[in-house]
Order: structure tokens, then sequence, then C-alpha cells
């Protein structure tokens, strides 16, 4: 067991290292230098090249790697070529804001999926199909076309929810989670509906399991065995796939606070991307890929605590 | 980008899926969606790449005095806010997410593939190594990493996509090395390695087309993630510059102008939407999906008038008369099967597979599988009929008068619980104990089928049990409701010959000293021998003997009796032992190809003309029965199921 974290633990290291490899070398691959960007459109070469100096661009390519690790374990990301600003500070705060998101997108995804699922699976007929097919229909519709349509019928025609905008938790705990909703309902419309396939076709397969009908044969009640024994075995592919559509979540809500105007990840990568801010961008891939290693360590600690021939191994 | 994870392929099965492949074309587009979807991808893909010839507008025409117009004749659906037509602009922009999605997916499967051979060809080592990169690749955040890549090289959208397509096959390699692995396993990729096929003509001839179904799936699901992030990507700004149009681009614009024109958003993604769920339908489609979720009707519970209540046989705690199974609107599994069994008696059901003895043994317990009935006869238990009995009703009997266990017992437990829960769960519900309590008995019924270390095994989950404890497992498990009778189907051949003997004395051990009265299903005339009062045999659905386990089987009247007999490798001691052994030749022919008179004439040495002509069983061996219409016959002639005629064809060529 010991072994095993270990070796989850090196692998999980290794992932952030190849982040930082991959978007390290990305940045010097390119034409280009950041001290052009710095300096903007009328820079003149002895301001590009004063700047690079700062930065150490001119520095060797080994070099800078080792300043940058060094830099990163001591949580310092540098500061953006557009505003200086602390590139580290400005994700911390943008973090909480992409995560609730994702997290509260997950959990609902999670319930209105689980539900539809399991009842497609279990009532079955046309009733089950039905559920299964627009399931296969809803995840596939474009999340951003899923958003728009939503803010015209519930806040345009309704006048439910606020359009746009964030409410911050500290100002006003209520507005916060109303600003919340909109884009957390637009990610559940496909979420739920990957879920629900997941769930139905993890409950059709367990209901054919041989130790269902030992337990039928054993006369044990209709309810006991749908509910505790086939939902318990289909949870393990059930929470696996929670677990992939909240990094999926996490990675799509790019679009989504774009469509929002939320000041998440999403949209910070969206403008390092667009304004080439080269250290704001590793800065983000670097993030996003720490929350997708520690999201898949904890999964597997949840598949560990459901399956016990994993648990037990 | 899109929240759809790739994993989605895993529902996929891994097989290579003959139904939908033996139909071809046409039962693709059996499913209801699937025809559209290809009629509307069609059109698609041949409108946007036609579109510069039959637009009506030029993309960049603008015409301002008929901004955010609704369709009309001159604009059937309506203009943007520049007042371009955009009926010209949708299609225009067809044509570049097509390719850029398809680059997209040749380049993860130009990857993936190679890969997955690779690594299912080279064992473990490489695999270990390829699978540790693909983990890594897989645990990149591809989207922000993507738009890292576009703040680097710019918008480049082909090279993009191709690097999405890079990213993307560690999840193609990933699916298709289970597919690869499994299909390197089966034994004819083994017999052309024997036969000299090289490795890559292996991949090729044998490898690569059992992947096909799982890749058309993925390379249509891939398609269809590709369309969304490529137009998510232009919705965010990072598209085609203006005035080139894009779907993404243009749902932007839309939701700029989602209070004054929402009319604009309908037609620009109505048409990616439908274009994905599409896709998406045609990947269902191909993955037979159709086939696996045709959910069976619902069990009609057919009440079958017994033809009398009173049981012939008084002493019987069960008698079955004249039972018949059959497919729901399809042929007949077992045909009017009738014998009794008296307390503390055990009857075996024997013949070989595909005799119905299975099904016979499952419908004492209503069990029998979806879409399978009873479709005459009675089963009368205690006096009481079962055939038709509501399911709350049977529910009662199960477990508690009548209890059964299986054939594997490695799968017969839940995998998911420990063996402590699954005894004291029925334990509780039986008895009506309390938690401790239910724990003492369980262990009492561990010792009492011949486990040691109760406690340990309570303990256990099932994938930690050897096949016999479980089968002890299974046959505690059977006891909790202190049922009077059992049902074993199969209860050894899943398990070492030596543990079989234990599993077969712990057995006669328990009607000894319990009373309970058991049905054995078995192919194994040695289980019979060993264990049975009465006997059965079976074949194509009907009893062809029965009788006292003694008389039948040392004097037996069917022909098929004597077949098994003498194909049965287990020699009484003191008798000599066979130079060869016979054999049957042919196989039991499937349900709904039963020939009249005789079902076994087709395989009968002893085969005339008078075994086609419909007859009925006559008595044999006291209380029993026997169904071949020349059993007086044989047996003034004391005939005997020789082995070398039926051995005949197939020892010819070999010498002896």
């Amino acid at each position: 067991m010991l072994a095993y974290i270990a070796r989850r633990f090196a692998l999980a290291v290794g992932t952030v290292l190849a982040a930082v490899v991959i978007s390290f070398l990305l940045v010097h691959a390119t034409p280009g230098s950041p001290g052009a960007i710095k300096a903007g459109a009328g820079g003149t070469a002895a301001e590009i090249a004063q700047y690079n100096h700062q930065l150490g661009w001119d520095q060797p390519l080994w070099k800078q790697f080792a300043d940058y690790l060094v830099q990163l374990v001591q949580g310092n990301f540098g500061s953006s070529l557009i505003d200086s600003k602390d590139i580290g500070a400005d994700l911390a705060a943008r973090l909480p804001v992409t995560g609730f998101i994702a997290l509260f997108a997950t959990i609902l995804s999670g319930v209105v999926g689980i539900v539809l699922g399991v009842t497609a699976a279990v009532r079955g007929g046309r009733f089950g199909r039905f559920i299964t097919s627009s399931s296969g229909v809803a995840l596939s519709l474009p999340a951003f076309w899923v958003g728009i349509l939503l803010v015209y019928v519930l806040s345009l025609q309704l006048g439910w929810l606020p359009a746009t905008g964030y409410v911050r938790f500290t100002d006003d705990p209520v507005g916060w989670f109303t600003s919340l909703l909109l884009p957390v309902l637009t990610l559940t419309v496909g979420g739920a509906a990957i879920i629900a396939r997941t769930a139905a076709a993890g409950m059709r397969e367990a209901l054919r399991q041989e130790h269902i009908r030992t337990l039928r044969a054993m006369g044990t009640p209709a309810w006991r065995i749908r509910y505790l024994h086939a939902l318990r075995f289909a949870s393990v592919p059930v929470v696996s796939v929670l677990g992939i559509q909240f990094i999926a979540l996490f990675g799509g809500s790019v679009i989504i606070e774009n469509l929002f105007a939320l000041p998440g990840l999403g949209q910070a990568s969206q403008a390092a991307s667009s304004s080439h801010d080269l250290p704001a961008l590793v800065g983000v891939v670097v993030i996003a890929t720490v929350v997708v290693v520690i999201t898949n360590l904890l999964l597997e600690l949840v598949v560990a605590a459901l399956d016990p021939k994993v648990r037990t191994a | 980008m899109s929240v759809l994870p790739l994993d989605a392929a895993d529902e996929v099965s891994t097989e290579p899926a003959p139904p939908t492949r033996r139909g071809g074309v046409p039962a693709l587009l059996r499913r209801p969606g699937t025809a559209p979807s290809v009629l509307w991808l069609v059109f698609l893909v041949v409108a946007s790449f036609t579109a510069p010839l039959w637009r009506p507008y030029e993309v960049a025409r603008q015409d301002l005095a008929n901004r955010l117009q609704g369709p009309s004749a001159a604009h059937w659906l309506g203009t943007d806010p520049n007042g371009r037509d955009l009926l010209s602009r949708i299609f225009s922009a067809g044509a570049q997410p097509l390719l850029a999605s398809s680059l997209t997916v040749l380049v993860a499967f130009g990857i993936g593939v190679p890969l997955a051979l690779i690594a299912a060809e080279r064992g473990p080592r490489v695999e270990r190594v390829i699978s540790r990169l693909t983990e890594v690749l897989l645990a990149l955040p591809s989207t922000i990493l993507l738009l890292a890549v576009i703040g680097v090289i710019g918008v480049k959208i082909y090279w993009v996509m191709a690097i999405l397509g890079v990213m993307i096959s560690a999840a193609t390699y990933r699916v298709l090395l289970g597919v690869a692995q499994s299909v390197r396993t089966r034994l004819y990729v083994d017999a052309a390695r024997v036969n000299g096929l090289g490795s890559f003509a292996v991949n090729v001839r044998h490898v690569l087309p059992a992947m096909a179904t799982v890749i058309a799936v993925q390379a249509a699901q891939l398609f269809g993630i590709g369309l969304l992030i490529l137009s998510g990507l232009a919705f965010l700004g990072f598209g085609p510059a203006e005035p080139t149009p894009s779907w993404g681009t243009m749902i932007q614009t839309a939701s700029q102008h989602i209070y004054d024109a929402p009319w604009l958003m309908v037609p620009t993604g109505l048409v990616l939407a439908l274009t994905v769920v599409a896709v998406n339908e045609l990947a269902d489609a191909i993955a037979g999906k159709a086939a696996k979720e045709k959910t069976p009707p619902r069990r009609r519970v057919r009440v079958v008038a017994s033809s009398t209540a009173a049981p012939a046989d008084p002493d019987a705690v069960l008698e079955v008369r004249d039972l018949s199974v059959a497919v729901e609107d399809g042929p007949q599994l077992v045909t009017e099967v009738s014998f009794a069994l008296e307390p503390g008696e055990v009857l075996g059901l024997v013949g070989e597979s595909g005799c119905g003895k299975t099904m016979t043994a499952r419908s004492l317990l209503g069990l029998l599988p979806d879409g399978v009935h009873v479709s005459g006869g009675s089963i009368l238990w205690q006096g009481r009929e079962l055939v038709g009995l509501p399911e709350s009703r049977l529910n009662a009997v199960r477990g508690r008068e009548i209890a059964m266990i299986s054939q594997e017992p490695m799968v017969a437990l839940d995998p998911m619980f420990s063996v402590a829960y699954q005894l004291t769960q029925p334990i509780r519900r039986f008895r009506g104990v309390g938690r401790r309590e239910a724990r003492t008995i369980a262990a009492e019924l561990l010792r009492q089928v011949g486990i040691v270390d109760a406690d340990r095994v309570l303990k256990s989950y099932p994938h930690q049990l050897s096949g016999g404890m479980a089968q002890r497992v299974c046959i505690a498990l059977a006891l909790t409701g202190r049922p009077k009778l059992l049902i074993a189907d199969e209860p050894t051949t899943a398990l070492d010959v030596t543990v079989q003997a234990e599993i077969l004395s712990l057995l006669r051990a328990l009607v000894r000293d319990t009373g309970l009265s058991m049905v054995i299903v078995s192919h194994d005339l040695g289980v019979v021998a060993d264990i049975c009062d009465e006997v059965a045999v079976m074949y194509a659905g009907e009893v062809v003997e029965s009788g006292t386990a003694a008389a039948v089987l040392d004097d037996p009247a069917h022909p098929y009796t004597m077949a098994l007999l003498g194909a049965n490798p287990h020699v009484p001691e003191g008798q000599p032992v066979p130079l060869r052994l016979a054999s049957i030749p042919g196989t039991v022919p499937p349900p709904g190809s039963w020939p009249t008179g005789c079902r076994f004439a087709t395989r009968c040495q002893f085969a005339q003309a008078q075994c086609t002509v419909p007859f009925v069983s006559f008595p044999a061996h006291g209380d029993g029965s026997v169904r071949c219409i020349r059993v007086d016959e044989l047996a003034r002639e004391n005939v005997t199921w020789d082995a070398d005629v039926a051995g005949a064809e197939i020892s010819a060529g070999v010498p002896s």
C-alpha cells in the first residue's frame, strides 16, 4: 500500500513537472521575446534588450529553467508582462471562482444524472429510452450555446436570475450564490447527461450480474437489490466519470467565464493567451495541472474506499 | 472546452460487435435517429463544401439597411448586425471546422493506434512505459494548454487542432490498448503466429479489424469533440479573422445581441448542435447500443391452469408436472417435464449442455431470464402451486423455503460487500435476530459447511476467497433461511477436482443431517451416482428417462442414457476399463429445431423409421419412465452403446 501511494505521488509530481517543462519549452520555442511584449508595439531594440536582460531571457535555457523552478517551489510565479502584477496572487484570487463553479456543477450533475440514469435503468421501457436518447442530445450541445439560451429564458424572459457578472462572497453571500447559478446550470446540462448515461449503463450492467441473481434467489426485497447492491456496484464507474467531469468542467470554465463575465482562471488564461503574457500562461498551466493531479489522487482514494478489490489489494 | 469526457468511449464494448456488422448498413439505420443523422451530415458536408457555388450572398456583403433581420424571403435565415446573410455565412463557415476536426481525429489515431499495437505486442515492460507517458499526457489540462499554445504560436487553427489530436491520442491509446490486448489473448491470434504470420501481418489481419468498431465509434465522438472545441475557441475570439465567418464567432456575436435580436442565436447554434448530435448518434449506432439497450418486455405473469389440483404423490414435497418453458414469442426450451421429490431425497437432472436442465431448475424459483417464461404445466411445492404466483408471494418462498446455489461461486457473491454482511443480512431478515446474534449464527453456519477459520472468512471479501471456499460460503448463504429444498445448479463444475469431491460430500452430509431435499443439476454422471436417489435424464428439453439412480445407472433403458454412461470416463470399481470411450455423434439440436418423434433419433445408433413418429413415455424403473419407442426391443436384444460405431468417423484417419 505504501509503495502504491509512493508511486502515485511520484506520478503526480512527474505530471506537474511535465506541465512546467512543456509550457516552458513552448514559451521558449516562440520567435519573439518577453521583452518585446513588455515593451509593447512602440518599443525600441534597446528597450527590448534591456527588458530581456531584466527578465533573464539572455541567460542559458537550463539556467532560466532552474531559476524558474526554484521560484516556483517557493510559490513565486513571477509577474505579468502586461501590468507587472504578481501572477501568483492574481491566480490565487481567481482559483476559488473557477473551483466553486466546477464543484457545484459536478455535484449538481451527479445528483441529477444519477437519479435520471438509475431511473432509466430500473424503469426501462419507453421512459428509459427517452432518458437515454435525450441525454445523448444534451451532451452534444455546445455549452456556450446552452448558456445563451438559458440567459435568454431564465434572466431575460423570466427575470429569475442575473444574466452576467460576479458578486464576491464577502460582499454578499446570497448574491454570490445567485451569480454562480446560471453558469452552474449551463455546465450541468451536459454534465448531468454524461452522468445519466454512465449511471444507466452501470446499473444495467450491475443488474445483469450473477450475484444479483443470488440475491433474488434469497428473496431479497427488490429495493434493496436495486438501491443497495446494484447501485453500489455501479458507483465505481459513476464516481470515476464524476472525477473526470470535474476536471473537464474546470478546464471548460474558460468559455463559461467568458460568457458570464466571471473573474476566474479561464478568463485569466484567455487574457494571457491573447496578450501573449508568457509567465502568466505558464502559471495558469501549472495551477490547472496541480488541480487535475490533486483531483485524480482524491478520485483514486474514493474509488479505493468504494471498491474492496482496490482497497484490500 | 467541451465537457465531453473521452472516456465515454470506455462504455463501448471491446468485442468486435458482430450483430451490427453482420447486418451491415441497413442494421445501422434501424435506430430511429440514425437515418436523419446520416442525411443531415451528408447535407452539411455537401452544402458546406459547395457553398461558394450556391450561396445567395457573398459572406462579406453588408446590407446595413437590413441589420439583425429575422427570416425573410430575401434572407432565409435572417441577417447579422452588419446586415450580412446568415444562410450564406453559416454554410460558408462549415468547411473549415469539418476539415480541422478530421485532422484532430487523424492525428489522434495516427499516434494512438500504433502505440496501442506496439504496447500490446511488446509485452508488459514496453506497455508500462507507454502507459505512464500517456497517463501524464492525460493528466494535463488540455483546454488551458491549448490556450497557451495559441498564446505562443497565434491562431493557427490547423496547428492547434493537430496539437489537440496529440493530447487526445493518450485517451485513444488507453481505450485501444484494452481492445488490442484482449484480441491478442484470443486463441486465433496465437494460431496465426504459430502459422508463421509476421507481427505486422498479424496486426493488420487480426488485431486492426477487431479494433475497427471501437475506432469508428471513437472517431465519431472525437470528431464531435473537435467541432465543439474549435467553435469554442472561435467563441473566445481565437477563430478566423473577420470577415471570414465561423460558427463560434457568430454565436459570440449572437450572445451580444441577445437583448435586441434573440433570433440571431438560433440558426448558427442549431446547425452546430445538430451536427454534434448527429455525429454522436452515429457513434452510438456503430457501437450497437440499440441492441444493448433494448429492454426486454415486462414479464407477463401467465396463470396456467393446472391440470389436476391434487398431488398424485401424497408424499412428495415437490411435484413438477408437464412443465414447459418457452421464450416469449419464441421456441420452447423445456417441454412437459415431470418429476417428483420426497423429503430428504436428492434428484439429479442430467444431460448435455443445452438440454434445458438449468431452465427447469430456475423455473422452480421463478428466476427465469428476462423474456423466458413458464408456458404450461405446474410446480406444486408442499401442495401449493408456484406457477403464476405473483412476484411478492414467490419472494416469500425464495431463500426461506427453497434456496439455490449456483454454478459459479466466484461471481455469485457480491464483490462490494464482506462475507459477514452478505450472511448476516439474510439471517436477520429470515430469523428476526439482532446484529450480534446474526453474526454468531453466520459463524456457526460457516463451521457447518466445513470452514475452520470462520471469523477470518467473515471479514473477507469475495475476491479473497478460493473457488471451493466461495462455494462453501454460498452454501452457508443458502442455509440462512433454513430451506427445505436446495437447488444446486452444477455446484461443482467450476471447481478443481479435489474440491469437487469435498463439496459433494458436504452436500451429502447436509442432506443426511438436516433432512433437506435437493435438486442437483449436473452433466456429470459420477456426481449423480455419488449423491442422487432419483435421476431424470434430460435431452433436448424433455425427460427421456427417469427412475431411481440405481436403476437408471445400472440398467439404462434409453439409448441416450446408455450413450452418456458409455461416454463417462469414471469406471466403477471392479469393472474392466473400456479400451475406448464411447462418444455421441453430433450435438444437441437447438430449441425450435427439435425433430418430431424421438428428439434423439438423429444421433441414435438404434434409430429406425418408427422413431420419427410422435409417441409418449412408457413407464419404467418402477415409478420412472422412458421415452423410447424401441425400449422393449432394445431390452430384448440386450444392446449396448457401441464405442466403435459412434467413434468410427472420428477415428477413421487416426492410426490405433
